[in-house]
């Protein structure tokens, strides 16, 4: 309630007038700033989320990768129409074949998952995989299969040609 | 003689009075008229979060074009600025200039290397190299962005990577849609995505 004398239990005697309990806001700097920022934000919006696998190219004069990395355990998955082979230099030697999903052949990503899993385990140290595809693989397919690798904590992938 | 509304129509001294109360005033009405702008203000704070939330500090790197379909991926890191190479089911591009058409490419000698690529990207190195040739302290990384079709054969990609080997891009970023994103949802969902 805006205005009105003095409360009686306030002894005011009547003369000084209350302040009004409803505050008023100026809001249109708010607005002037918000629309600024909704212009700017519109502006520069990026719709799409991109985000990159990190590869290296094997065998095209590359630096070399450190030491370390070429003391450890050598991981080499090559990817092919009929499946998988991951193989190591441990000795270690696994197929996985395609698998047939609708219809259509697809690599079986989840079958390497846990065949990478399990090397993992066995050989916490390996980070690093050569992914070696036949030339008629698509390239989604190939994304796909280093994205495996890479979601398993191989991370420093080379790609190479069969 | 105009035409007056039918009413009331005290004489003009007795419509200024206070006499009944002041009921006889006919002022004018406000010209301040209030606009309640509070659900105006809620909105735009919304909007303002879900925008912060889409802003991305590194701007569009990679323009979605409509003959490349970009394969999905969970673990991609943040896409970086650097030299784009376009591979549509058509031609190759670097950097929106075309290179190379792909029929060519399938016909030809079988060699691995693609010259026009080659040449656009040392172009770009050297330019790279002007700009940074009062920075010593700014290591050369050669990294180039790979946006392909996820139906492009595993043997063009080959080639491109030899060319940017060649020309001393060494590291390849393979351009990705983000697993989750709006985008890549929406090519999923869409009638003949994958």
């Amino acid at each position: 309630m805006a205005g009105g004398g003095a409360m009686p239990e306030q002894g005011g005697g009547g003369r000084r007038r209350k302040k009004s309990l409803d505050a008023v806001i100026n809001v249109v700097p708010a607005i002037d700033l918000l629309s600024c920022c909704i212009t700017f934000l519109l502006y520069t919006a990026v719709w799409t989320q991109i985000s990159r696998l990190q590869v290296q190219q094997f065998g095209s004069g590359a630096p070399e990768p450190p030491g370390e990395q070429q003391k450890a355990l050598l991981v080499t998955l090559q990817v092919g129409e009929r499946g998988m082979n991951l193989s190591t230099t441990a000795g270690l030697s696994v197929d996985i074949p395609v698998e047939r999903v609708g219809g259509e052949l697809h690599q079986d990503l989840r079958a390497l998952g846990d065949r990478l899993k399990q090397l993992r385990s066995d050989y916490p140290e390996a980070t690093a995989v050569t992914v070696s595809s036949e030339d008629t693989i698509a390239y989604g397919e190939l994304v796909q299969v280093i994205d495996t690798c890479m979601g398993q904590g191989l991370i420093s992938v080379s790609v190479t040609g069969v | 003689m105009p035409i007056v509304a039918p009413g009331k129509r005290p004489a003009p001294r007795f419509e200024r009075s206070h006499v009944l109360g002041g009921k006889m005033k006919r002022g004018r009405k406000a010209t301040n008229a209030d606009l309640n702008v509070v659900p105006m203000v809620d909105m735009m704070t919304m909007l303002v979060i879900f925008l912060l939330q889409q802003f991305s500090s590194t701007g569009e790197v990679l323009y979605m074009q409509k003959d490349i379909k970009l394969p999905d991926a969970q673990h991609g890191q943040t896409i970086e600025v650097a030299p784009v190479i376009a591979i549509s089911p058509s031609e190759i591009a670097v950097v929106g200039v075309k290179v190379a058409d792909l029929s060519e490419l399938e016909g030809d000698s079988g060699y691995l290397n693609i010259p026009g690529l080659e040449e656009r990207l040392r172009d770009e190195k050297k330019r790279w190299d002007f700009i940074h040739q009062q920075d010593p302290d700014k290591k050369w990384e050669g990294t180039v962005n790979i946006q392909a079709d996820k139906t492009i054969p595993f043997r063009i990609v080959k080639r491109v990577m030899f060319s940017c080997g060649v020309a001393g891009y060494f590291s390849v970023n393979l351009a990705t849609l983000d697993v989750g994103s709006y985008a890549s949802t929406a090519a999923r969902e869409a009638p003949g995505g994958p």
